[in-house]
């Protein structure tokens, strides 16, 4: 069968949108922006022109906090940071400002990065303590390094952007700041549509499944900072020459606050939650006129009672769920080859693994051979050490002694998301879904790293990046296809029944095309009839040329698709070979049927 | 001039690391580290200092009154801003934003009350703030008391979580779910800890306000010297805790004395990006992460 990416319906964007929708859209927005222009006087210009600079800031952290979740408290200093480099390359250097405002945007990541890289690599909680630690070093800086920032009384007579003589008036600022908030709400929204998005949101939900996807925990959060922390930069350019004038005092603790209440209120995690938030918040002025000084306690009440009741804010509300378009189960194609077949014909060979947790050995010796492109199975009692194996395989647990060859490579010492880029997909135990994405996205996250288009492909929508959203999504209906789920790909991964779950998980791993697929106790809940669906699964992905590692409680389903099985034993190997041979061993009897037991019924 | 940093360091870093003992309090069987904590020690200072120079209360009542009722806040910040959120998901980190928000409206809300000025706590006789000179040493009674109380504090929570209750609560740290097939409840020692952790806030704020002044700009500080003491000293390590209390305690006095007053944060920010960098589980960590 040829399958025909251009044919499916999966995720709608504005690139299979038609032409007249997009005018349409085009001429909202173009009406949208040129509202403020309407006005006289020139109050609403200078609001207008205020709430797009606070837009991009909000743009930048929803796509942090709200996508990567990790909650930064200190975007408010970022813009200060990004603020006063642009005022003083401009006043003190002479630069004109569109270079100031690269170096200001340039200098903000920097310095952002310098702090968040310790703490993104620990608890998300860590990270928000150090960036409100970072604000209020900022908030001090701005005041006692004299030297630099002049203290209280900041940096004034900061002059309009120009282009070559002509100085930019207060209509052709705002235009610029509104044409860089569209760029930046573009950007974002492509980023996180396209696995960088996923894999953001999977580190965030459950790192676990990120790590197995081939995604690099720190590299990710990383990433989603430094676009967010760029934003603040340049927000923080716009904001110096829009304001002619910048103190210390507008950069306070609560300027940071500000930001994360503007993107609850709009809607974590929701595309168009930093302009509703932000819009909210320009759109109440005489509620922060009349209660400025109860001003915080009502930051602070809003903060608790939308987190507890509404953690999507506006945009979270029923009203504006639109009904999922079921998927047109149409991908006619039942055995993917071209997308599950593997990069490479992988053989594993474990050597003599040892593990202590604690007190207990879990492993004391535990070796195995498993053939390229051949499915292995591994059994034993409870406790003997089977997941203990397939998780040091994966990098998840690291062996005291012995070793792994993955083809022709060692991974003892790799990270889990190492291995997985070689090539080694695996489910987990109890499968490790995003309850909160559609099926299709939790298995597109499996292609993590088999997509390549860069992150500047993605964000522009270049080619590239468009190619890979289309392929990926027709890709992983296949494999939806292939499991026999098609017809719940739009489904949230959380509705679904537990067997469902693992086969979802099982497309997940193959939407990687690994050559080497660990699957742990896929068996386990199943019906009898998603048994049977299961083991010819398992069958046809070994004949795709993948080498399979089961481990398994349910022996009939062991003895009618493996190759070769090992038996262990509180950590040890009690035997190994086809599974004839291995089930008739007395030892192997004994050790299932309890020590003093008679013997082998199996 | 020199053992003049290290009386101040002392002093100062005994405060921070109570603070963070507090974190961990509250860290150990919930994972939720509490952003309104600065704020809990704020109100038992306030608390107890109005009683104190206001009603006149002696102060070992007024210590009494202001631990029972931090305490009871603490159990309403549970109920109100942590549970309902964990119920939702445990692993998510909406409590960073709620407990955040807490700390925004005790804030306001006290100083709205009883104002922004601080309020000036004498020592608790027969203790007192006059600074006696030994040799090169200036000290007051009252940080003489101070320092060994903190110690014997620290030993005390350590000896706590030796008893049964303790126990209880550092298997549910291990492992909520074999915790709960024990029969141990988690919920109640959740609970418990939130109340336990109020109440220790409230003993570290009463002890805080002779040094510092009871006054709101109390809880923002703490809460990030307190951080950068649990962080440093490896959160869910009391010990850890009190060393880091005492370096970020005297690398702020050295600093006072070779920079500037005002450069405290920015050289605590070094520090703990320092150390975190070199040891992302702080120095004495005890709590491994478990994963699949």
């Amino acid at each position: 069968m040829n399958p025909s990416p251009s044919t499916t319906m999966a995720a709608p964007g504005p690139a299979t949108r038609s032409v007249p929708v997009q005018m349409a859209w085009l001429a909202l927005l173009a009406a949208a922006i040129s509202l403020p222009l309407w006005f006289r006087g020139d109050f609403i210009l200078f609001m207008a022109t205020q709430a797009g600079v606070m837009m991009l800031v909000a743009i930048g952290l929803n796509f942090l906090t709200g996508y990567a979740g990790q909650v930064s408290l200190g975007h408010g200093a970022l813009v200060a940071v990004g603020s006063y480099a642009t005022a003083l390359l401009m006043v003190d250097a002479h630069w004109s400002f569109w270079a100031a405002a690269l170096a200001g945007m340039a200098i903000a990541t920097a310095v952002g990065l310098v702090m968040a890289l310790p703490a993104l690599r620990l608890s998300t909680w860590y990270f928000a303590l150090v960036t409100l630690t970072f604000a209020q070093v900022i908030t001090d800086l701005l005041v006692e390094w004299r030297g630099l920032t002049r203290g209280f009384s900041g940096i004034i007579g900061i002059p309009a952007p120009a282009i070559g003589s002509h100085a930019l008036s207060p209509v052709e600022v705002y235009l610029v700041v509104a044409g860089c908030v569209v760029l930046a709400f573009v950007v974002t929204r492509n980023l996180t549509l396209s696995r960088l998005g996923r894999g953001m949101v999977a580190a965030r939900d459950n790192p676990l499944a990120a790590t197995a996807s081939g995604v690099s925990l720190l590299r990710i959060k990383l990433f989603a900072f430094a676009v967010s922390a760029a934003l603040a930069g340049l927000a923080g350019a716009f904001y110096a020459v829009q304001k002619t004038v910048i103190t210390p005092e507008e950069f306070g603790a609560d300027f940071s606050i500000l930001f994360l209440l503007i993107i609850v209120v709009g809607g974590l995690g929701r595309l168009w939650g930093p302009v509703i938030g932000t819009l909210v918040f320009f759109l109440l002025p005489e509620f922060l006129g009349a209660l400025q000084s109860w001003r915080l306690l009502i930051y602070g009440v809003v903060l608790l009672v939308l987190m507890v009741f509404a953690p999507h804010g506006i945009m979270g509300l029923s009203l504006w769920q639109r009904r999922r378009a079921r998927a047109a189960a149409a991908a006619p194609a039942d055995r993917p080859r071209a997308v599950a077949q593997p990069v490479a014909r992988l053989g594993l060979v474990v050597h003599d693994l040892h593990k202590q947790f604690g007190g207990v050995a879990a492993l004391q010796g535990c070796s195995l051979i498993a053939e390229a492109g051949r499915t292995h199975a591994l059994v034993g009692p409870n406790g003997s050490g089977k997941t203990t194996t397939l998780n040091v395989i994966s990098g998840f647990v690291r062996s005291d002694r012995g070793s792994v060859m993955i083809g022709s490579t060692d991974v003892s010492r790799l990270a889990p998301h190492q291995i997985a880029r070689l090539g080694v997909g695996r489910t987990f135990q109890t499968p490790k879904l995003l309850p909160d994405m559609t099926v299709l996205d939790n298995v597109r996250l499996g292609s993590f790293v088999s997509e390549k288009a860069s992150a500047l492909d993605i964000a522009l929508g270049l080619p590239r990046g468009r190619r890979d959203r289309d392929e990926g999504s027709s890709a992983a209906l296949e494999l939806l296809h292939f499991v026999g789920l098609a017809d719940r790909a739009e489904d949230l991964a959380g509705d679904l029944p537990h067997g469902q779950q693992r086969l979802v998980e099982i497309a997940r791993a193959l939407a990687g095309r690994p050559s080497l697929l660990l699957l742990d106790e896929p068996a386990a809940g199943l019906s009898m009839d998603e048994l049977d669906r299961l083991g010819a699964l398992i069958d046809a992905i070994a004949a795709l040329g993948t080498t399979v590692l089961i481990v398994e409680h349910h022996l009939e389903l062991v003895a009618r698709i493996s190759r070769s099985v090992t038996v262990l034993d509180r950590g040890l190997v009690l035997a190994a070979g086809a599974p004839d041979e291995v089930f008739n061993h007395p030892d192997v009897a004994r050790a299932y049927m309890g020590r003093e037991g008679t013997g082998g019924s199996r | 001039m020199w053992l003049d940093v290290i009386v101040a360091g002392l002093t100062a870093g005994s405060l921070y690391g109570l603070v963070a003992v507090g974190f961990n309090i509250l860290y150990r069987p919930t994972k939720v580290f509490n952003f309104a904590q600065g704020d809990l020690v704020m109100v038992g200072s306030m608390a107890s200092a109005l009683l104190i120079t206001q009603l006149h209360w002696p102060w070992v009542a007024a210590l009494a009154a202001a631990m029972a009722a931090v305490a009871l806040l603490a159990l309403l910040e549970e109920r109100v801003a942590v549970a309902p959120v964990l119920r939702r998901s445990s692993n998510g980190t909406a409590w960073i934003i709620t407990t955040l928000a807490v700390a925004m409206i005790i804030t306001n809300l006290v100083g709205k009350i009883w104002g922004a000025d601080p309020i000036v706590v004498p020592a608790p006789p027969p203790l007192s703030n006059d600074t006696l000179a030994w040799g090169g040493i200036h000290i007051s009674s009252y940080q003489i008391a101070l320092i060994v109380l903190t110690l014997l504090l620290v030993v005390a929570v350590e000896r706590l979580y030796g008893s049964l209750w303790g126990k209880g609560t550092l298997a549910v740290a291990e492992d909520r779910d074999a915790a709960l097939l024990r029969g141990i409840d988690p919920v109640s020692i959740s609970r418990w800890s939130f109340a336990l952790g109020g109440a220790f806030a409230a003993l570290t704020g009463a002890l805080a306000s002779p040094v510092l002044s009871a006054s709101t700009t109390l809880g923002g500080m703490l809460l990030l010297k307190g951080f950068a003491a649990a962080a440093i000293g490896g959160l869910g390590s009391n010990r850890g805790a009190l060393v880091a209390g005492y370096t970020i305690g005297l690398t702020e006095a050295a600093s006072a004395l070779l920079l500037s007053p005002g450069y405290h944060n920015a050289v605590m920010l070094v520090l703990v990006l320092a150390i975190l960098l070199a040891r992302p589980g702080g120095l004495f960590s005890s709590l491994e992460s478990r994963t699949v």
